[in-house]
């Protein structure tokens, strides 16, 4: 039970660091985990150190690429960027989630009407 | 799917990356994290804390570091892998630790694996290494026409030339086909020296399609093989161009005399190219149409009767074999169709390109596979050996276990560490194994029989080595899993307080069933072995119907020098005469060809006045022969007389017969007198004498009907009978046929008894290596039941010392013990014999003069092996019975 509630956050945190990515442009971890912070707005409380683990299993499947520059504080920090794969396992993954939630969607409807 | 499979390729490739650049990327990963810290306190700073507290909450926020390096190591390469070599590392100590029980395990493991790597070189020599040198070998596929009315090998019918020019010109499924006849010997006149070698005729596109480069001169074109106009040209063997011509290389445009005819050099071929299929190897080849003026066979190529060619096609582009399949079998149809009195119910059939052609594959397949079972259960016997080794071991090392598991190892952990110990060794024992194999293998060349003009090269090639490592590695797994999952399930708290093995019952239980099943499988090798080796002593003392002792043979062929008929009986006389001569030969004849060889002649045969019709008549084996053949050869005359000198001079209408036919043909009445027909002849022919019933074809025939004419053909086999010594004899025939002739060379001189390793062949093969296997299993279960039985006899040391000291004689435990082992043997030896005696059945055809249910065998080998287990059992038991009652209970 515990590893399968894993596994839903894992490719959920996955999607939504791809999806910041792709809408803020290149960033570094620190910066990811910010945006997702902001956004969840203390529903999702993970440790920020899974962001890590999260862009070194994209990094590995070649959905982003990284780069070392600068960070606020001007020190060395590494900044990922989206590939052209990645943006295509974006949009199907942004379509599967969408259709997937639709569905539990319905059906939580239909048992609060039964 | 594709692209999950792709996502999944990716992350192992980064993964393999990974494993290179390990530090580098923990490096890396430490000055993010840190980076991000230091981000974080900022912000936290920033927000109005403490910096003490900046910094605690960030690390909070960020969890563990040294966790996460950890999880990203994981991921970042395959650590299984790096574990597996710290596993191996780890491994290679504790086999050093044990020398005694790591040699044993190998020795028998490499015996096991080595006798299959063995049979599997042959697999690999004759069925599956492709052709050296020939390009692309994967889009050429062996065209073989399909006669409706037999079965077996002769289903598949070799193509006549005229059959082949006509798939050539009509098939479009394949973008050249050629065609290549078995090798012929051939007289190579060498500055007046006759020497024989062999010739290969091939079609004129044979080199093209092959796709093979000649490193010197050029290749055969379609020219140069006219029927209408044959050049006579060759290419050389690239390793007869190297050993008999000393790599001239100014070769081109030379001539050689070969069969009186001067054939001029165009080509050497590149090293190792030995044709499409090998064993035959050719020393040169010459186009097909060269056949004719070569053999002295005119007609050959225009006959529609001769069935000689093997033909080959490279698949054209696009082509599948379905396709190509079809094509060739709508040509073959056409042809029976156009010639049906040649040609009727024909078919086709496609093979794809292997070592052997095709038609034969099925039985060496067959054949090897049914030697691959059987070593694989010695294999078997030696792994159970193994197991039941690794498990005494760990029962010693369940301390070890304990204290490894206290401190966290998994058990999954465990049992990768001992697996990968077994592994170990039978990887050790797989090169060991290779070693075995490449003696055994050269062994068993020699057991092929010189008279077969069959080159086998046995290479350790990678496709070995694979084999070899692949069965290596599953048989470490195999024997090692069981032990290790028995050995690792352990209560750490309860070994370690108690410092006690506990009482191994259980494990005892899995190694007498292991014993059970060695037995077993034991008693089947064991069987198999013993009828095997029974057969081969049978084929041995089954008398051939000639003496095989004493005689020199030799076969000469002055047809082959387009010699008139006048010439060649010159030549024969003036040879008998000249060997008459020599010191120590008793007596000179000639035969067309010798019983139990691999050529023979048959012929109808109707006695006088029979109203049966022509194709009805007796088919009858015909040899050949010359005045004196019957006593040169030892065999007996048992009525009437031989033939005279004038009689063969005269090619006189006389036949001697053996009494199988005599009795056929006449039952209950002399046959000396009668008239025969035989075959064509318009005359009828008077037998003028009968000789006993020798074997023709193979030695385990039934009796066969048997003929002999004194009308003879220029090639014969010189019989030469000597007092003594008749390896001397041959050196005589050698000489003596370049006295008579320089020009002649003889071939296939043997003594009469090296020519019967050819007939004998099959019975020795399977003899020689069931029997080893036989002996294997006997020697590796005779090791496992002493091991078990030993080591349960010291697991019992206490229970004996208490029975003892309770008033058991030494013969009460003597007997305890020994009822114990035959229990375990009894049932074994059970299972096993059913399955010998059903499995036994597979042997029928190899055997010789005993059938595969034979009593006195499976009675003996139960007798024989319950014996030799019993023995197995008694050195432990007597070892328990001198147990002192006293030092055994003090004992812990």
């Amino acid at each position: 039970m515990g590893e399968k509630k894993s596994d839903v956050l894992q490719g959920t945190l996955d999607l939504m660091v791809l999806k910041t990515l792709h809408v803020l442009g290149p960033l570094h971890g620190f910066g990811i985990a910010r945006r997702i912070e902001q956004l969840s707005e203390d529903v999702l409380q993970l440790n920020e150190g899974t962001v890590y683990t999260s862009l070194l299993r994209l990094q590995q499947q070649g959905f982003i690429t990284s780069a070392w520059g600068a960070s606020e504080n001007n020190r060395k920090a590494r900044f990922y960027s989206v590939t052209r794969r990645g943006l295509k396992q974006l949009l199907q993954e942004t379509e599967d989630w969408e259709r997937f939630a639709g569905v539990v969607e319905r059906v939580l409807n239909l048992q609060r009407e039964g | 799917m594709p692209e999950i499979q792709t996502k999944t390729t990716r992350t192992i490739l980064a993964r393999i990356a990974g494993l290179f650049c390990f530090q580098r990327a923990d490096r890396d990963l430490q000055d993010e994290m840190e980076e991000h810290l230091r981000l974080l306190t900022d912000r936290n700073i920033a927000r109005g804390m403490s910096s003490q507290d900046a910094a605690a909450s960030a690390r909070r926020d960020f969890g563990s570091t040294t966790l996460l390096q950890q999880r990203h190591r994981e991921s970042r390469a395959f650590l299984f892998l790096s574990d597996l070599w710290r596993d191996a590392l780890f491994g290679v100590r504790m086999l050093l630790k044990r020398p005694g029980s790591t040699a044993a395990i190998v020795v028998a493991l490499a015996l096991g694996i080595g006798m299959n790597v063995c049979v599997f070189t042959f697999v690999n020599a004759l069925l599956l290494r492709p052709p050296t040198a020939v390009r692309s070998p994967g889009q050429l596929r062996e065209v073989w026409q399909t006669s409706g009315h037999a079965s077996g090998l002769g289903h598949y019918m070799p193509f006549t030339y005229p059959d082949y020019v006509y798939f050539r010109d009509h098939a479009h499924s394949f973008s050249g086909l050629v065609a290549f006849g078995d090798t012929e010997a051939v007289l190579w006149n060498r500055a007046g020296q006759g020497d024989v070698i062999r010739g290969g005729f091939v079609s004129g596109n044979f080199f093209s399609v092959a796709g093979v480069d000649l490193p010197l001169g050029r290749a055969f074109t379609q020219n140069d093989d006219q029927p209408g106009n044959p050049r006579p040209l060759v290419i050389l063997n690239n390793s007869f161009w190297r050993g008999r011509l000393s790599a001239d290389p100014f070769v081109i445009g030379k001539t050689m005399l070969l069969n009186g005819i001067g054939f001029t050099v165009i080509g050497v071929a590149p090293p190792g190219f030995t044709g499409f299929v090998t064993g035959d190897v050719a020393d040169f080849w010459t186009p097909l149409s060269m056949v004719e003026r070569t053999l002295h066979d005119p007609g050959r190529l225009n006959s529609r009767f001769s069935s000689w060619l093997i033909t080959e096609g490279r698949l054209a582009p696009g082509v599948t074999s379905g396709t190509a399949l079809a094509e060739a079998r709508v040509l073959s149809r056409e042809l029976a169709t156009a010639h049906p009195d040649t040609n009727k119910d024909y078919d086709a059939a496609l093979f794809t390109l292997a070592p052997l052609p095709g038609p034969v594959r099925g039985y060496v397949t067959a054949f090897t596979g049914l030697l691959l079972t059987v070593f694989m259960l010695v294999l078997a016997i030696a792994c159970a050996n193994a197991a039941g080794l690794m498990m005494v071991i760990a029962t010693g090392r369940a301390r070890e276990m304990a204290i490894r598991s206290a401190l966290g190892a998994g058990r999954g952990r465990l049992i990768r560490q001992l697996t990968m110990e077994s592994v170990l060794l039978s990887l050790l024992a797989g090169c060991a194994a290779i070693a075995l194999a490449a003696g055994t293998s050269r062994a068993l060349l020699g057991l092929i029989p010189a008279n077969l003009p069959i080159t086998v090269d046995v290479p350790l090639d990678i496709r070995v080595l694979v084999f070899t490592f692949a069965v290596a590695i599953l048989t470490g797994i195999v024997f090692g899993a069981l032990p290790a999952m028995r050995g690792t399930r352990i209560d750490p708290v309860h070994v370690l307080k108690e410092e006690l093995q506990s009482g191994g019952y259980r494990r005892s239980r899995l190694r007498f069933a292991m014993i059970t099943s060695q037995v077993a499988v034991c008693a089947l090798l064991l069987f198999g072995a013993v009828l095997c080796v029974r057969s081969l002593l049978n084929a041995n003392s089954i008398n051939p119907g000639f003496e095989i002792h004493n005689i020199a043979t030799a076969e000469l062929d002055p047809g082959s020098l387009g010699y008139s008929n006048d010439k060649v009986t010159a030549f024969y006389r003036d040879l008998a005469l000249r060997m008459r001569a020599v010191p120590g030969v008793a007596s000179v004849s000639f035969v067309s060809h010798l019983p139990l060889a691999a050529s023979r002649q048959q012929s109808p045969v109707l006695p006088q006045g029979s109203k049966l019709p022509r194709d009805s008549a007796l088919l009858v084996d015909v040899f050949r022969v010359a005045p004196g053949y019957f006593s040169t050869m030892g065999v007996p005359m048992l009525r009437g007389r031989d033939f005279t000198q004038g009689e063969f001079d005269s090619n006189a209408p006389a036949v001697v017969i053996n009494d199988t036919l005599a009795a056929r043909m006449w039952p209950g009445q002399d046959p000396i007198g009668r008239r025969l027909t035989l075959g064509d002849d318009k005359f009828l022919s008077e037998v003028i004498g009968v000789v006993r019933t020798g074997k023709y074809r193979t030695l385990g025939e039934l009796p066969l009907p048997a003929l002999f004419t004194p009308v003879m053909t220029p090639r014969r086999v010189i019989v030469v009978r000597t007092l003594a010594q008749p390896g001397l004899a041959l050196d005589a025939i050698r000489r003596e046929t370049q006295a008579v002739d320089p020009n002649m060379a003889a071939t296939q001189l043997e003594t009469i008894a090296e020519f019967m390793s050819f007939p004998l062949f099959p019975a020795r093969t399977t003899g020689l290596l069931l029997g080893a296997a036989g002996i294997l299993a006997l020697l590796l279960t005779w090791i496992g039941l002493f091991g078990v039985i030993s080591a349960s006899v010291s697991q019992r040391t206490r229970e004996i010392g208490v029975r003892m000291a309770m008033g058991a004689t030494q013969a009460d435990v003597l007997r305890l013990i020994l009822r114990q082992g035959l229990a375990l043997t009894a049932s074994g030896l059970a299972i096993g014999m059913v399955g010998a005696l059903t499995a036994a059945r597979l042997l029928t055809v190899l055997l010789y003069g005993i059938r595969p249910d034979d009593p006195v065998t499976a009675i003996g080998v139960v007798i024989g092996l319950a014996a030799s287990t019993l023995l197995a059992c008694y050195l432990p038991a007597r070892r328990a019975a001198r147990v002192s009652p006293t030092a055994a209970l003090r004992y812990e």
